[in-house]
């Protein structure tokens, strides 16, 4: 039962588009510590424990990276930490890449939670009122990489069971990953063709001629052509709760922007680092911010004590 | 696994030449303590840096910039002071050793970075290119004139005038009237 995901579209498109955008554009660390923290748990609770993990060793690699390469391009900062050919490597260089780490790696595992709870039949109901050929286009898109993965793997076990590739030098490894890696890039287009061709077949985003007799018209040849655009079947249902999510999204959001531009949430890195100033405004920021990034992750583990506790009583 | 023995060996290789190409100094390392005595038979230039056209545009800067440590309330971030010429120096070499004594930060392109073959002061005392505005950086005027080439392309000669100023219309609020020129 992932709770979150029963939303309406509408709502999560806001939700994730109003995060991002401020996750983007804020370099205050509280803002994005805590959206970086509360994307990890949204993710860890999306896809448990264990995938988080496994995949944190690549997320810190790229964290580290991130930080550290700021440094060595910009010395710009009052406290020079030490000089490397001539250059200083300073404090609030380190920093503003910590900063910008944050800001990648949040980025980067909230367009995971994404795609996970955006299925291709939310993006295609989202879609579908820009166009029909854009929404197919863009939910492919989002499903490409995640199938490219899958059948990798579906490959490579395929492989190795038929005993090829089993040395353990490093190099024999690399050249089987590529060679396989190689083989998933034709199939896996192969596989939108076949995916438009058979939208296709179904009629998708066609238009539908209904021919209607006119009224009181004897002559039968008279006959008016309508045309009109098929539509899509959606279970989709607008509650009072998630025009809730849409409007405590939209405040943050609003907050949160009014206060970088106007009310001391803004933060400066260069050339001395600021100071987080504590008024009512920023307090309120923080409060509604951390509210909304926190919420998918307290929703889903809510969600999933009330399931227990409901196995337990059966 | 002979493969991987080569392939670390590689790896090692290109560790041991970026570790060759880094030279690590401390703080205190790089900021001279001691600099050349001028002696009666010395040759001298004398070097100053200034950022008025700062204080006149005061409003424009970012707040972040607005503090007397960055921006002197006189605009004189190195008064006239003389320095001694050694053989073959540039304006820049100049400039360079005179940061690294009075501790004055600076962030420079070098000469193999740049289209023109020449360094490119990018900022000095924490005032960088385009801290006020599109149009603004720092510029240099040697006996009153701005050369038309690079800092480190001008050999400077004993007793000449070296003066850095910030500009924030491309020289033009500073008294360079050939910047614009190749656009009118």
């Amino acid at each position: 039962m992932k709770a979150f995901k029963n939303f309406h579209p509408v709502s999560l498109a806001v939700y994730f588009l109003s995060v991002l955008t401020v996750l983007m554009f804020t370099k205050n660390p509280v803002l994005q510590a805590e959206a970086l923290v509360g994307a990890a748990l949204f993710l860890g609770a999306l896809q448990g424990v264990g995938t988080l993990l496994s995949d944190a060793p690549f997320y810190l690699a790229l964290f580290a990276m991130t930080a550290l390469t700021n440094p060595l391009f910009s010395h710009n900062g009052v406290t020079p930490l030490f000089f490397m050919n001539g250059n200083p490597v300073t404090l609030e260089a380190l920093l503003y890449g910590v900063s910008l780490a944050a800001t990648v790696i949040g980025a980067l595992i909230l367009c995971r939670c994404f795609c996970d709870v955006m299925t291709s039949d939310k993006i295609l109901y989202l879609a579908m009122a820009a166009s029909p050929k854009f929404s197919l286009v863009l939910s492919m898109a989002l499903r490409f990489i995640p199938m490219l993965v899958k059948r990798f793997h579906r490959v490579e076990r395929a492989q190795r069971t038929m005993g090829l590739y089993s040395g353990k030098s490093v190099s024999d490894r690399v050249k089987f990953h590529v060679r396989v890696f190689l083989s998933m890039i034709p199939w896996t287009l192969e596989n939108a063709m076949e995916t438009s061709a058979s939208m296709r077949a179904r009629g998708y985003g066609k238009y539908i001629k209904r021919a209607e007799k006119i009224k009181n018209g004897k002559n039968v040849k008279n006959v008016k052509c309508e045309k009109k655009k098929r539509t899509n079947f959606s279970l989709f249902k607008f509650t009072p709760r998630d025009a809730a999510l849409i409007f405590v999204c939209l405040l943050s959001f609003g907050i949160s922007l009014l206060g970088e531009a106007f009310f001391s949430v803004g933060f400066e890195y260069y050339p001395r680092l600021g100071a987080l100033r504590l008024t009512a405004w920023s307090a309120a920021v923080y409060a509604v911010f951390g509210a909304v990034t926190f919420m998918p992750f307290l929703i889903e583990v809510k969600e999933a004590l009330v399931w227990k506790y409901c196995v337990s009583k059966i | 696994m002979k493969k991987d023995i080569l392939s670390v060996f590689g790896i090692a290789l290109i560790l041991a030449v970026l570790i060759n190409g880094t030279h690590i100094e401390t703080v205190e390392e790089y900021y001279l303590i001691h600099i050349d005595d001028i002696t009666p038979e010395s040759e001298t230039v004398t070097l100053s840096i200034r950022c008025d056209t700062v204080l006149q545009n005061y409003g424009d800067l970012p707040p972040s910039l607005r503090d007397e440590e960055f921006v002197p309330p006189d605009g004189v971030i190195l008064p006239p002071t003389e320095y001694v010429l050694r053989e073959g120096d540039s304006v820049f070499d100049v400039l360079l050793r005179a940061a690294r004594h009075e501790r004055i930060q600076m962030e420079f392109q070098g000469a193999n970075k740049s289209p023109f073959g020449s360094v490119y002061i990018q900022g000095i005392n924490y005032l960088y290119e385009f801290s006020l505005g599109p149009l603004s950086g720092w510029m240099y005027r040697v006996d009153g004139e701005f050369p038309r080439y690079g800092c480190s392309e001008y050999k400077l000669r004993d007793g000449q005038n070296v003066e850095w100023v910030y500009t924030c219309d491309l020289g033009r609020d500073v008294g360079a009237e050939w910047m614009g020129e190749s656009q009118n």
